[in-house]
């Protein structure tokens, strides 16, 4: 394969390509498929945390324990990926929609916007299907269906509307990551006043009964008639005493979002039990979480994290970033410059968390913006210093095999993204191994690695004999509604028995 | 109005117009315009303001206080005859004239080589739909904004357009059936908690020892049980808030519109899916654009009605005007008399279009029709009117009539939003081609300044 692939695609192409087997390279081009390799393998660094029960009070707790190997090991992964893989993976998406759209060569007589929309619908029920028959609540398939049909009006737009519309989203994003922070404010400062409240009721009653006890010493003779009266006064008073449903409300609201950063061995044991259950009770422990993600996320975050990206990605395809259009040393100086950015906004995430989760009170009152308020940028660097770095190292030519390895995790990458919800929902949950919450930070990383493993070899040996994944290929066939081939045709047989 | 034979298939627009682009993005001739259609959508456009009015006017408590009083006085019957008969059908036949017109919008353009095709400029127009949608809720509050779905479910509908009538049907049987199983999903769980508490309540008075699993299920129920009774407190600083300033009433409405286009995107697209493809299925059958025989629409209307009314009362009788405690209900029925609420609204959003489409062919009320037509026309216009309209007869910052009527009066203030709508809609009709938002949505959809003057 040539590593610098100028048009992806060909006009003069045979209109009947489609109806023989394509060769394996066919109007792809390679940068594309490397990082979305890359994505692919990438995610499961994140992602083994929900899949193997490492869950967020768990992280917490490493966060404000005393720093050792899990500290770092927490920190670099969520430094150099956490969001950025996914990130990474929806900026191909993006560029992806472009490409697509572009194309020529259906299969069968389809009008572009057709196959495009069925094509997004498409991933919308196999988002679905990984996230309520595989179980994976994490999936970002469903949510990468319906931006993608909410980003069809953009298509035709110009590089630089679409690079103005990703950084609107990107900002919309940090907003959203704002307002939460000023919620919280708004809940610490509720909860200060109803403490001071509580505690002057506190003192109330104290002195009462202080008095209560002297009155009763007092006077042996009025004790009767003074008791009565005491006890009326009593009622009264602690009728006013008592903490309104509202005030218990509000107080509550504060205690439960700092109880939730911290870790409950409790919380944990449930979860761990559930999810090493039966297939029926791992459903219904997740049932809520996969709907939330696909509604409640998607509506308030989702929707612009994505878009922000794949906006992103079709500005940077439509300017011809992928195709390496650039000399060499600018994807390097575009790498150094938003490498050295992102890492820095990185850094101030991370000090901002660990001040943040040992005593949030404290945190709340001294900082006016959140710690994760320039996440939505942090990501947005990164991601086109991490897409500038491969695209340097391709265009210089070094490690070509390596590439072509990642290249192959790329080109199937909805067969090797569901494959990773089969393989991993096998091994922690309840119904296969069970192995959910029992692995160490360090031991998920293992099983990290042997996936990929399982996944480069399998994919190697899969692209050998088919032009396509599986899942790629029953994908096709369902938006052109017949069967297509998917063997190879070597150049000297000519087969007819793969339809 | 005597062109009944006017539209047998929806025409391209005229092509004498020099311009390419102005073929794609020119209105659809005014004589084109499918009379029928716009007089049922002027209807289901004035409609729908008596199942919103209470949400715009009265708390929402008010149920719960008709459902607790004597069966009797100016209250319960209107209750009874929305509920019976209104309820959910005016969306119903907004979302089947929303199919179909959006047939009607693809049939009626072709794509310009060069220029946007007309799937985009489809995408555009519903994302400008989202929009409004938005604004509707959270800029003009309205709470019950149906834009913002209607502009999403367009979006999968797209991909249906050209599929034969009968497979448009047989999808939306299934959306229907996807429909029902939810809503007896979503009971059989509430069923469910009750069971549980019953075991509970059951061991204890045999003084069994309970588990911790046997306590919680006795807690969650009984939480459960209260939450059923609307909270005083609640309802009381509702009121409060909604007859605040605007800053207010925005800040409040934030979450709850929020909330609300979320749960209803989610879990209750199905309902809209079912009418829309049902009416892009009787679009193409000719349903609405009068090719059928009189003895169907008479059929269709008796079927509806027939059915659709006695299946309307037993819910209305048993389910919704069950004033008994929660639990006995759910002790009582396996399954809610609310899933099969759907029923009643399919049938009855049928019933209600073929008598429409009846007194249309029949020409007694000539003038009425016109006037609905108007309406129609200019339906999206009037939607948005209805909001404006209504928030500032209701809210703190205008007239602040908010919780100040009683129920049955707030169909007076219908009757005369409907009365305004229909003067303003022939007065406007009579010297525009659009109405104003319309024009706003066309000059966005195509980003371009549109006609307006006839």
């Amino acid at each position: 394969m040539d590593p610098t692939p100028s048009a992806p695609i060909d006009p003069e192409q045979p209109q009947d390509i489609a109806t023989k087997p394509e060769p394996p390279d066919h109007g792809r081009i390679l940068s594309l498929d490397v990082l979305r390799g890359l994505a692919l393998l990438g995610i499961l660094l994140v992602s083994i945390w929900e899949f193997g029960g490492f869950s967020t009070a768990e992280q917490n707790f490493y966060r404000t324990s005393p720093h050792g190997g899990n500290y770092t090991l927490l920190t670099a992964v969520s430094i150099l990926f956490e969001g950025k893989m996914r990130a990474l993976f929806a900026l191909v998406f993006g560029a992806g929609i472009l490409l697509f759209l572009q194309k020529k060569d259906h299969p069968t007589p389809l009008a572009t916007s057709d196959a495009y929309i069925r094509r997004q619908l498409w991933l919308m029920i196999f988002g679905l299907f990984n996230a309520f028959i595989l179980l994976w609540p994490g999936d970002i398939l469903f949510q990468y269906g319906v931006v993608g049909i909410l980003l069809f009006a953009f298509t035709r737009m110009k590089s630089n509307g679409l690079f103005i519309a990703a950084i609107f989203c990107t900002l919309i994003f940090c907003g959203k990551n704002y307002w939460n922070y000023a919620d919280d404010q708004k809940a610490y400062k509720k909860y200060t006043v109803v403490k001071t409240v509580e505690t002057r009721i506190k003192q109330d009653s104290l002195s009462r009964a202080k008095k209560d006890s002297l009155d009763r010493t007092k006077d042996t003779i009025l004790l009767a008639d003074t008791l009565l009266q005491n006890k009326r006064l009593d009622s009264i008073a602690i009728k006013n005493d008592t903490l309104t449903n509202k005030q218990v409300e509000e107080k509550g609201a504060w205690e439960g979002t700092v109880k939730a950063m911290k870790y409950d061995t409790a919380q944990t044991k449930k979860a761990n039990k559930a999810m090493r259950a039966d297939y029926t009770e791992v459903w219904n422990h997740l049932l809520r979480k996969s709907q939330n993600k696909e509604s409640r996320w998607l509506y308030s975050i989702g929707v612009w994290d994505i878009g922000a990206m794949m906006l992103l990605g079709m500005a940077l395809f439509s300017i011809g970033f992928f195709s390496l259009r650039y000399a060499a040393s600018r994807y390097l100086v575009i790498a150094l410059i938003t490498l050295i950015v992102g890492f820095a906004l990185a850094w101030f995430r991370i000090r901002g968390n660990d001040a943040r989760l040992p005593d949030y009170a404290i945190y709340i009152s001294t900082h006016t913006i959140p710690y994760d308020l320039f996440f939505p940028f942090e990501r947005l660097l990164l991601v086109v210093g991490y897409a500038s770095l491969v695209l340097w190292l391709l265009s210089i030519g070094v490690l070509r095999w390596v590439w072509q390895v990642v290249a192959t995790i790329g080109r199937m990458a909805l067969t090797n993204y569901i494959l990773q919800s089969v393989l991993c929902t096998f091994l922690f949950y309840g119904y296969g191994f069970g192995y959910y919450g029992s692995l160490h930070q360090w031991q998920l990383y293992f099983v990290v690695v042997e996936l990929a493993l399982v996944q480069i070899v399998f994919s190697v040996f899969w692209l050998r004999y088919y032009s396509m994944g599986p899942l790629e290929w029953l994908w096709r066939c369902l938006i052109y509604r017949t069967w297509l081939p998917i063997k190879i045709q070597r150049q000297n047989s000519t087969s007819t028995s793969d339809i | 109005m005597d062109q009944q034979n006017s539209p047998d298939t929806p025409t391209e627009e005229s092509m004498d117009n020099n311009s390419q682009i102005i073929i794609a993005t020119q209105p659809v001739a005014l004589v084109d315009r499918i009379k029928s259609i716009d007089a049922i959508r002027g209807f289901a456009l004035l409609g729908i303001l008596m199942m919103n009015i209470p949400l715009f006017g009265i708390n929402w408590d008010f149920w719960y206080n008709i459902i607790h009083a004597p069966r009797s006085g100016w209250d319960f019957y209107t209750f009874a005859v929305i509920g019976v008969f209104f309820d959910g059908t005016m969306r119903g036949l907004f979302s089947m004239l929303f199919g179909a017109g959006m047939v009607l919008f693809m049939l009626n353009k072709k794509d310009v080589s060069g220029g946007p095709t007309v799937a985009e400029y489809y995408y555009r127009r519903l994302l400008w739909l989202v929009l409004f949608g938005v604004f509707n809720s959270f800029i003009l509050l309205w709470g019950g904004d149906i834009l913002f779905f209607y502009g999403l479910c367009g979006m999968i509908l797209f991909a249906f357009r050209k599929l034969q009538p009968k497979y448009l049907v047989m999808l939306s049987v299934v959306s229907f059936s996807i429909g029902i199983c939810k809503n007896h999903w979503g009971w059989s769980h509430h069923r469910g908690l009750r069971l549980a508490h019953n075991e509970a309540v059951a061991a204890k008075a045999e003084n069994k020892k309970l588990t911790e699993e046997q306590e919680g299920a006795i807690t969650t129920w009984t939480e459960r049980e209260k939450n059923q009774k609307p909270d005083t407190a609640e309802v009381n600083r509702n009121h409060r808030k909604m007859l605040s300033g605007y800053g207010t009433i925005f800040m409040y409405s934030i979450p709850l519109n929020a909330g609300f286009e979320v749960w209803f995107m989610y879990h209750k697209v199905w309902d809209m899916l079912t009418m829309m493809l049902l009416g892009m299925a009787l679009f193409s059958w000719g349903f609405f654009t009068n090719k059928l025989r009189t003895s169907t629409y008479t059929m269709w209307l008796l079927i509806g009605y027939g059915i659709g009314i006695p299946i309307g009362w037993v819910i209305f009788d048993q389910g919704m005007m069950y004033a008994g405690p929660p639990g006995a209900y759910a002790d009582q029925w396996r399954s809610s008399h609310f899933v099969y609420d759907e029923c009643r609204r399919v049938l009855l959003t049928i019933g209600h279009a073929s008598l429409l489409m009846l007194v249309f062919r029949s020409h007694i009320v000539p003038w009425l029709m016109k006037a609905l037509a108007n309406v129609g026309q200019m339906a999206f216009t009037n939607y948005l009117m209805q909001s404006i309209i209504c928030t500032w007869f209701f809210y703190g910052y205008g007239f602040g009539y908010y919780d100040k009527l009683k129920f049955y009066q707030l169909y007076y203030v219908v009757g005369a939003v409907w009365i305004f709508q229909i003067i303003f809609s022939a007065i406007w009709m009579h010297y525009f081609r659009f109405g104003p938002f319309e024009w706003l949505w066309r000059t966005l959809t195509y980003w371009r300044l549109q006609p307006m003057r006839k």
